[in-house]
């Protein structure tokens, strides 16, 4: 083997879908970059990796924690080895979350309309009346052009047989799609030449696609509506995300304070007066739009804001209500779904889910903790989860009272070893496990999905754990043209 | 452009030019402490750079000052929380500056945080440590210069640059005035000047001995320096002007005029430089109706909230 220097200590775990290696032989879509690799040292990486580091610091790439007034930057860390997927897998990706997003997208205006999918049978009404995210004030309500899921991220991972599951679907507020751009940028400054050498399809298209989707949403009839982007502000996590989109698209940053509402329509407040806002792509929580509809402690939403939405003078992206869809608990309802309103099959995969409002899942889950990952419905980010296989017999004893008090915010799914890729650590080529979270962006002229994602890694050896805010990291996402 | 904005901006550039000319004073102060002053006043120095309020900080070294003065995180006009404001104010409003802005005032705080900065400062030699921070600041004038567009934004930070120096040099003139004796005049001019990098000019346009009146007219009315009161006020004017387009019309005028007014009092005032009474009122005078036009910019432009 060619790579045998390098590869000295890449041992991919058994019974496990390595992305790189089927048993000991190389596959051949990580046969070119391993090949250009093959004149760089163990030291050249290490170089490579520093470079890297030193490019996000001095970029700004940060997560933010404050203390003392002063704020600590952490940056969100990288992993410089590509992950790469071939054509006909992005085919099935593609394909599967086009269907799945479609589908979603119809439940969400079923649900708040005529509800057939209920009255069909398909869903227990009980189900997603006690969806604390299925949102009253939404029924009833058009939205522009039909469309609930503008901007979508599908987390998708792969199971020993390498076959594509969906494990979440998030339709609020997904973010990550700033660190696939910077990833992807981050890439050729570190291996120069390598990304045409590979044929890697470009990602780059991503703001002008959101952008264009984006304007076509205003109800004004004019040439030019404004759109803005809502943040909570700097202090939020995610802040150097939304900075990056509002200026990769060149609207306005705002924040809820720039906003005012007057007549049931939206304006900014600017150095020249107010200006009429027509689209707002939020990154706020749909509890904190609007203090005098929803959460009346937000300080970072809008008074009046959800009847402007209403009076159709302003269009809200994500539209809210969204979080009916993508509740945990209802995710083992996406393939009939798809049946019901497409009349398909569905594409990618849904991870088995055991509902803990029913005794009889109850009792079979705790039956066999050490194989289950029991899941908050209504959480995402990591928080709030156990892991069959990583706990104590007190930590078990302790959860299974939590979820006894309110068992309708939980549900459990068997242990899925997801995939695993070759990643720099410790100055060694090492396996870790991966997901994937590809953004599909649903416009009036329909679901577009640049070719990539995000993908993250659980930086310690044999967690499966990918979330950033449990010590999971990132790597670029490379598509093969074929 | 937003309101928020246009303040985050204005402040940016205004904390930015204050960082620059304290840097600037602290670098000739050190080399006159150096040079040829026994018993540099390090005390003064400290107490006229500190935020007024606080319990006064006493130094008995140059390590001391330059330590409280530049470094000291908890010290509300020092350098360090300069820097950082400038970059707090920069953050809020990174998607209207340019990327590479941002870059830049990012690694101006790396580089003040940079314990290599605080070694050269307190153990080597601070002269190299300040002139590394005040090259950061040019870098950032650079920067803008060669990035930004010429909307308003660029317009709002040129404001805040211009309406900070005025004040900064009207500040130090005034300093240097009241530690001034018959003894240490001239030396106190020229090192005045060293602070406003206009020594060299000096000796060029006046070509004469040091004579306070010259002093006062360069750092008052000679409209080609680029640190006097006038020069600034005429650019603060000049910049102003272009809001007309996207101004509300009763508020660009309300503003013109206070602008215009600054300019043309300064121009054709009659003040002997002589007098240093009459000079005293006239600095306070300018003082006063620039606060008075920063103020009405807040409340007319910025007004947010």
């Amino acid at each position: 083997m060619p790579f045998s220097t390098l590869l000295t200590d890449y041992k991919a775990p058994p019974h496990v879908w390595d992305e790189m290696c089927d048993q000991q032989a190389i596959r051949s879509h990580y046969q070119v970059f391993l090949q250009s690799l093959k004149n760089d040292s163990i030291a050249e990486l290490v170089k490579k990796n520093e470079l890297a580091k030193k490019l996000f610091m001095s970029q700004g790439i940060t997560f933010t924690v404050y203390s003392d007034g002063e704020g600590i930057e952490k940056i969100f860390p990288f992993d410089i080895l590509p992950r790469i997927i071939t054509a006909t897998e992005w085919s099935i990706i593609e394909r599967g979350i086009k269907q799945r997003v479609k589908a979603l997208n119809i439940f969400l205006a079923d649900v708040y309309h005529d509800q057939f999918i209920i009255k069909d049978g398909k869903i227990p009404a009980a189900l997603i009346l006690s969806c604390p995210n299925f949102m009253k004030e939404m029924v009833g309500v058009d939205v522009s052009h039909g469309i609930y899921t503008h901007i979508s991220g599908i987390d998708l991972i792969r199971d020993s047989d390498g076959s594509f599951y969906v494990l979440e679907d998030n339709l609020r507020t997904p973010s990550g799609v700033s660190y696939m751009l910077e990833n992807r940028s981050m890439t050729y400054r570190i291996f120069p030449g390598t990304l045409p050498k590979n044929n890697v399809r470009s990602i780059k298209d991503y703001p002008d696609l959101l952008l264009k989707n984006l304007m076509a949403l205003s109800k004004r009839a004019i040439s030019n509506p404004t759109v803005v982007l809502l943040t909570p502000g700097i202090y939020n996590s995610a802040y150097f995300e939304h900075t990056t989109l509002a200026r990769l698209m060149g609207v306005e940053l705002v924040e809820g304070r720039d906003l005012v509402v007057d007549n049931a329509k939206v304006y900014m407040k600017t150095t020249a007066g107010l200006k009429q806002v027509d689209v707002i792509y939020r990154r706020v929580d749909d509890d904190f739009l609007d203090p005098l509809v929803f959460n009346p402690k937000s300080m970072l939403g809008v008074p009046g804001l959800y009847f402007a939405f209403r009076s159709g003078n302003v269009a809200i992206i994500n539209a809210p209500g969204n979080g009916v869809a993508d509740d945990k608990a209802v995710y083992p309802y996406v393939p009939e779904m798809i049946k019901y309103y497409l009349n398909e099959e569905p594409i990618l995969k849904t991870v088995p889910t055991y509902s803990m409002n029913d005794p009889e899942h109850f009792s079979l889950v705790f039956s066999q903790i050490n194989k289950m990952v029991i899941k908050k419905t209504n959480e995402s980010g990591g928080y709030g989860m156990l892991m069959g296989n990583a706990v104590t017999e007190k930590e078990v004893v302790e959860y299974k009272k939590e979820v006894e008090k309110n068992p309708r915010q939980f549900i459990a799914q068997p242990i899925i070893s997801l995939s695993t890729v070759p990643c720099f650590i410790d100055s060694k080529i090492q396996p870790r496990h991966v997901d994937l979270r590809p953004f599909a962006l649903y416009g009036p002229q329909g679901i577009e999905i640049v070719p990539g994602g995000l993908t993250r890694v659980a930086l310690r050896e044999g967690s499966l754990v990918v979330n950033s805010s449990q010590g999971g990291g990132s790597k670029d996402t490379w598509v093969l043209a074929g | 452009m937003l309101s928020r904005v246009a303040d985050s901006v204005f402040w940016m550039a205004r904390y930015l030019e204050r960082t620059d000319n304290v840097l600037r004073l602290l670098r000739t102060d050190y080399i006159a402490s150096q040079d040829e002053i026994l018993n540099f006043d390090w005390q003064r120095v400290t107490d006229t750079l500190s935020t007024k309020s606080e319990t006064a900080m006493v130094v008995t070294s140059y390590h001391e000052a330059l330590y409280h003065l530049v470094l000291n995180k908890d010290h509300d006009a020092s350098v360090f929380t300069n820097i950082v404001r400038v970059r707090e104010n920069a953050r809020s409003v990174q998607d209207y500056i340019t990327k590479e802005l941002w870059q830049c005032l990012n690694d101006y705080y790396h580089i003040v945080r940079d314990p290599h900065t605080e070694d050269l400062l307190l153990q080597q030699d601070p002269v190299t440590a300040l002139d590394t921070l005040l090259r950061e600041s040019i870098i950032f004038y650079g920067t803008v210069e060669v990035t930004m567009n010429r909307g308003d934004g660029y317009t709002f930070l040129n404001l805040g640059k211009y309406i900070e120096r005025a004040l900064q040099s009207l500040d130090l003139l005034e300093m240097k005035w009241d530690i001034a004796d018959e003894v240490t005049e001239p030396v106190s001019w020229k090192y005045l000047l060293y602070a406003l990098s206009g020594f060299e000019f000096h000796t060029k346009f006046y070509r004469n001995a040091l004579q306070t009146e010259d002093v006062i007219h360069q750092v008052l009315f000679n409209t080609q320096f680029p640190h006097s009161v006038s020069y600034s006020l005429s650019q603060i004017d000049r910049y102003f002007q272009r809001l007309k387009e996207t101004s509300l019309t009763d508020n660009f005028k309300e503003m013109e005029f206070l602008a215009g007014k600054m300019v043309k009092d300064i121009q054709y005032t009659t003040v002997n430089r002589k007098d240093s009474v009459a000079v005293r009122e006239l600095i306070t005078a300018t003082r006063n109706q620039i606060l008075n036009f920063s103020h009405k910019l807040t409340t007319l432009y910025f007004g947010y909230t």
